[in-house]
């Protein structure tokens, strides 16, 4: 799939943008903080239905907008697949209220003019979107891991992000229950119906998670083989806070290719069953500490590259050739889920890694329909690259053409 | 500092009317200052239709509901049939349900639903005294009709744990309702139509 075309009203720097993509490779150049990251963010935007950049969508406003009495943000963009050609587009509305509270932002998610909601958002447009903070994913918290999975995983599946945010909301119900329950007294049998909830939407997502580690696990093994001259190989492994199946360490052979994990013959019901069990039997101690202490917002997700835990033991270069090999897993992983190649989004990534690394990522681009990436430095780039990019210079929120494309409007 | 230009029943009143839910300090200055200028008729008779509401109303002994007689008049009259109970979470459901004028059974208004995260939980509802009811005797069938949101379905299902011990029959609304959507809004034959198609728990 590739993007068409792009318009954005006051979101970010940009008061106003209409771009016309090519189905080429585009290269955005432009000085620091002049719109080029946001333009990434946008497309992402509309992928996710939130910014992997902040979960406040307020931010995502033009600092103007509500001085200038417009107090709205529009991201639209036109999609083109195989088979069908679709038009996306979220709005953020500020709502002045009249009794004197802070104004509300309502968002409106429409496909094909259509207004839907955020799960059904899932699977028009996928894009991989690769930043330079990204490098820190291997060795950073688990919950920017797992945000990063979920990501991936919303961008496929409605049903995923539904028992995501049905699991998400419950959670927090369930604590500030077990933390009255702790502090006040009260009846522990008001946990059941939430510990039923929580089991029914944990399995699926835990389920979801499994099955999307198994195959980007693979992928990405054979993407670092090939970054590291065949010297190493890497896996990721999905390290279940809860596993209601197997432990997880007999699915993985030391020094074999990790296997997807054979299920054994067990229905999600009866595993809903063993995880709803096994809540009621913590249920003291989840009462004593306040918190569910089970469950998969505890999940792990680790890179193991010959026997060592890259997260931990890892140097900065392996850590970088991990993300990529990840990234590039995941770019195989949604054509092979969707039939689709998705939108490669790489912004700066390329100042992060050396030149080897550099070229091999970008003879890969030839196999992609459309790469959007934003640099400082033209020099950065290859001869044989710099031949077949359109550029694009980007300054203050304003884009301009510099090859001879036809110029797009500011 | 004490502002001396605006007397004090002035400033008592708008920090009154914003304690009211859903008023902020503007609209509270706002309706004060209405009363102030507008007709002394309309202020006067809401003091006293104030002080009758607090005064007058109380809630049922038997069901919760709000009523000016205790107990009252859907409990107090012989043609209700006593063996069916509605349960239903605040008193606007049950003026939604009354007005289908199909359900001839009684009520008991639990005055919420389970919601931890805005404080409220099984001890803040009207829970005992149902169960004490129900201990009682007579009734034959209770019908959970909370909201169909997360929070009604939630309150519907701590409620079979609570009574099914009990040994009543236990239904919930039909799934007619609109999801998400709010009883009170529901229009009488959506209403009618849940209540015929209610499903034994
Ligand atoms: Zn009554």
């Amino acid at each position: 799939m590739h993007i068409r075309s792009l318009s954005l009203r006051q979101f970010r720097t940009y008061a106003r943008l209409e771009m016309d993509f090519p189905p080429a490779p585009i290269l955005l150049l432009g000085a620091n903080a002049q719109g080029k990251t946001s333009l990434l963010e946008a497309l992402a935007y509309l992928a996710l239905g939130s910014s992997p950049l902040t979960h406040i969508d307020r931010q995502l406003l033009h600092w103007q907008a509500v001085a200038s009495g417009m107090p709205f943000a529009q991201v639209k963009a036109v999609v083109v697949k195989k088979e069908r050609t679709e038009t996306l587009e979220i709005v953020l509305q500020l709502s002045q209220t009249t009794n004197g509270s802070p104004p509300r932002l309502f968002k409106r998610i429409r496909v094909n003019d259509r207004t839907v909601k955020r799960s059904e958002l899932a699977g028009h447009l996928n894009v991989v979107l690769f930043l330079p903070e990204d490098v820190t994913l291997v060795g950073g918290p688990p919950a920017d891991r797992r945000r990063h999975l979920d990501n991936l995983l919303s961008q496929v599946y409605p049903e995923y992000i539904e028992a995501q945010n049905s699991y998400t909301q419950t959670l927090s119900r369930c604590n500030a229950l077990l933390r009255y329950l702790r502090d006040e007294g009260g009846d522990p049998a008001q946990l059941a119906p939430l510990e039923q909830v929580l089991a029914e939407t944990g399995v699926t997502v835990s389920l979801y998670r499994r099955r999307v580690l198994a195959a980007l696990s693979l992928h990405a093994d054979q993407f670092y083989q090939k970054l590291t001259g065949g010297q190493a190989w890497l896996q990721l492994q999905y390290e279940p806070n809860f596993d209601p199946l197997a432990p997880p360490a007999l699915d993985y052979q030391l020094g074999l290719l990790p296997q997807e994990s054979p299920l054994p013959p067990v229905d999600v019901e009866t595993l809903q069953e063993i995880f709803r069990t096994t809540l009621v039997k913590h249920r003291r101690r989840a009462i004593q500490r306040g918190v569910t202490g089970i469950g998969p917002q505890r999940d792990e997700m680790r890179f193991f590259s010959q026997e060592v835990d890259l997260g931990i033991f890892g140097s900065r270069g392996q850590q970088r050739s991990a993300v990529l090999a990840l990234r590039l897993a995941e770019l195989q992983w949604l054509q092979e889920e969707t039939g689709e190649t998705p939108v490669l989004l790489l912004d700066e990534v390329l100042a992060e890694l050396d030149r080897d690394r550099r070229n091999y990522l970008l003879r890969l681009l030839d196999g992609v329909e459309q790469t959007i990436l934003t640099t400082t430095d033209m020099e950065m780039f290859p001869a044989f690259f710099r031949e077949k990019v359109l550029t694009f210079r980007v300054a203050g929120g304003i884009i301009r053409a510099v090859s001879s494309m036809s110029a797009p409007g500011d | 500092m004490k502002n001396v230009a605006i007397p004090p029943a002035v400033t008592r009143l708008i920090e009154t009317f914003s304690e009211l839910p859903g008023i902020g300090p503007k609209t509270a200055s706002r309706l004060t200052f209405y009363h102030l200028r507008g007709k002394s008729e309309l202020a006067l008779s809401l003091a006293k239709e104030l002080q009758n509401l607090v005064e007058k109303t109380r809630f049922c002994s038997i069901c919760y509901n709000v009523t000016e007689e205790d107990p009252c008049p859907i409990c107090s009259d012989e043609s209700r049939d006593k063996k069916v109970l509605c349960v239903v979470a605040e008193p606007l459901d049950l003026l939604a349900l009354e007005r289908t004028e199909q359900y001839t059974g009684s009520y008991h208004v639990l005055h919420g639903a389970l919601a931890p995260l805005e404080g409220i939980f099984a001890e803040d509802l009207r829970i005992k005294e149902l169960e004490a009811r129900l201990r009682k005797g007579g009734v034959e069938e209770v019908i959970l009709a909370t909201n169909p949101t997360s929070e009604g379905d939630y309150t519907a299902a701590y409620l079979l744990t609570r009574l099914k011990p009990l040994g009543v029959r236990i239904t919930r609304l039909g799934r007619g309702l609109p999801m998400g959507g709010d009883l009170e809004y529901a229009d009488a034959v959506t209403l009618t139509r849940a209540l015929e198609a209610r499903q034994e728990l």
